[in-house]
């Protein structure tokens, strides 16, 4: 208990012992596709998007899809259009999917260029040790002893404030989901119990995650990043044992049958 | 076996302290030896309710300071026999709060006591989090409205992982449970208010006790008498059966008025009582 309060002095000690640790981790972060230019169009739909949901965007991690914006090609389009984000509190930091020029020109503006394809990474101690068994046997062994993309549950009523992020898997939570709650999972979320707070599935891109719960009354729902809030949804959406899934890029709302 | 109990709602003003002072003279009437502890430091109401503001001489931070001794600090009630109280400091901060002190005070009188109720204060900071870090118990105080309803969530989610039993981490945690204060059946069947079920199906706790909107809860806290003391309250009646689920009693759930129905004859000559 001691301990405890003492906390910034225990990890001082340690740290004097151990400079620094390499540890694989992931994040979530907000895809933006670009379609075209990034011209005033462009930034007043943005705009109207941020002002939606001013909370969502807030300081998370955001990169440029730039599959479908030829366009913009210039070395200092993606700087200056860098530039433009940050000033509304996006913090983007990395482009994917680009041409050879605009990946020239995102690493001249600072930009970290992400191998093109989906964003599903690997911990860091996994990729490691794939390469250490030389005896088949022995990887066999390895394979069995490390826990697959697990699926994790809760058995108690999600409150207010608090987050529970499924990284690897599934996301199945057995009670209400509050308000101001947050559920998170790269797989499916199940919740047997009303969910009312936000519920964001397939975070790791994977379209088709999907969300099904008891009795519907989410702040947000969203799959793959692509999201709604209450407000949005329409007033005849089903309540009661639903689904919710991606269809040609847009979240449906559905009764379980 | 003592056990510690912290009062606590994360939204102010919707009745911890009243309910703190209830529950523990309740407690002591009962015949528990019960000592309830102001954790809202710097602004001391507990006192107050309690009638013993002018009694007050040494405080909790005092005693966490090294700077008077507990027997010193505790004020004897002069109704209950029972009953102490451990007051606060008007003139520090939370910040004078700290784990170890706290932890000190509560396992000195761990050895004394059956019952230790904790007045958490208002919301979520500091005061509040070591008003419930070492407790046993809870018993989170609603009002039926939406915004007290979400901060007792909140206040759930934090017992159930902010706290000494939930960070020992082998699946104790500490039992709460829902104490809904100021109900007024009439509003709540007209849907002016929240029902009992609907505040029921958001927390998804056990439900302590209803304390009806009453005058006499206000009556009683200008006068400094725990409400539990005024026999024609519905209120205190209320609390009584709070306190007797609270100590593991079955009694049944009913939903008082507030203020006991006037006597035929006083109703028919117009008087209240």
């Amino acid at each position: 208990m001691q301990a405890q309060g003492k906390n910034n002095g225990a990890t001082r000690r340690v740290a004097s012992v151990k400079p620094l640790q390499v540890r694989g981790r992931f994040f979530t972060a907000i895809a933006l596709h670009l379609t075209g230019r990034a011209d005033q169009a462009f930034f007043d739909a943005l705009d109207e998007k941020l002002l939606q949901t001013p909370l969502f965007f807030e300081n998370a991690p955001l990169v440029l899809d730039l599959e479908e914006s030829q366009g913009l090609g210039g070395p200092r389009d993606l700087a200056d259009l860098a530039e433009a984000l940050r000033a509304r509190r996006l913090s983007v930091f990395g482009v994917q999917n680009g041409t050879a020029e605009q990946a020239e020109a995102a690493i001249a503006a600072g930009l970290v260029v992400l191998p093109p394809g989906g964003g599903r990474s690997v911990p860091l101690e996994r990729v490691s040790r794939d390469h250490s068994p030389r005896d088949p046997k022995q990887a066999l062994a390895a394979a069995a002893a490390e826990p697959l993309p697990t699926t994790r549950l809760i058995t108690q009523p999600v409150r207010s404030g608090q987050t529970i992020f499924a990284d690897r898997g599934d996301l199945i939570i057995i009670g209400p989901v509050s308000s101001g709650a947050e559920i998170i999972a790269s797989g499916n979320i199940h919740v047997y119990g009303r969910l009312r707070g936000r519920a964001l599935a397939g975070v790791n891109g994977d379209t088709t995650a999907r969300i099904f719960c008891n009795a519907l009354d989410a702040e947000l729902l969203a799959i793959a990043g692509l999201y709604t809030t209450s407000e949005a949804l329409a007033a005849d959406t089903p309540r009661q044992f639903v689904q919710v899934f991606l269809e040609d890029e847009k979240l449906r709302v559905e009764t379980l049958k | 076996m003592s056990k510690v109990i912290v009062v606590t709602s994360g939204k102010g003003g919707v009745g911890k302290t009243t309910s703190s002072a209830a529950i523990s003279a309740g407690l002591a009437m009962r015949g528990h030896k019960t000592v309830v502890i102001d954790f809202d430091v710097g602004l001391r109401n507990l006192d107050m309710i309690m009638g013993c503001e002018r009694r007050v001489v040494f405080d909790f931070i005092n005693v966490i300071q090294g700077d008077a001794k507990l027997k010193q600090a505790l004020i004897k009630d002069r109704r209950l026999e029972n009953l102490y109280v451990l007051p606060t400091s008007q003139t520090r901060d939370k910040d004078a709060l700290t784990k170890e002190g706290v932890k000190k005070v509560l396992d000195e009188l761990r050895e004394d006591f059956d019952y230790i109720v904790c007045d958490s204060p208002a919301g979520i900071e500091r005061g509040a989090h070591l008003a419930m870090y070492y407790a046993d118990e809870a018993v989170v105080v609603t009002n039926p409205e939406v915004s007290s309803v979400r901060d007792s969530d909140r206040v759930l989610g934090l017992l159930n992982s902010k706290t000494f039993l939930a960070e020992k981490g082998d699946g104790s945690n500490v039992k709460a449970q829902l104490l809904l204060t100021r109900f007024d059946p009439a509003r709540s069947a007209k849907g002016e208010m929240m029902s009992v079920q609907d505040v029921l199906e958001i927390l998804a706790i056990p439900l302590l006790g209803i304390i009806p909107e009453s005058t006499t809860v206000l009556k009683a806290s200008n006068e400094g008498t725990p409400v539990i003391l005024d026999e024609t309250s519905g209120a205190a009646k209320a609390y009584m059966d709070a306190v007797g689920r609270l100590v593991g009693e079955q009694i049944e759930m009913k939903v008082t008025s507030g203020d006991q129905r006037r006597g035929f004859l006083q109703r028919l000559l117009g008087r209240t009582a």
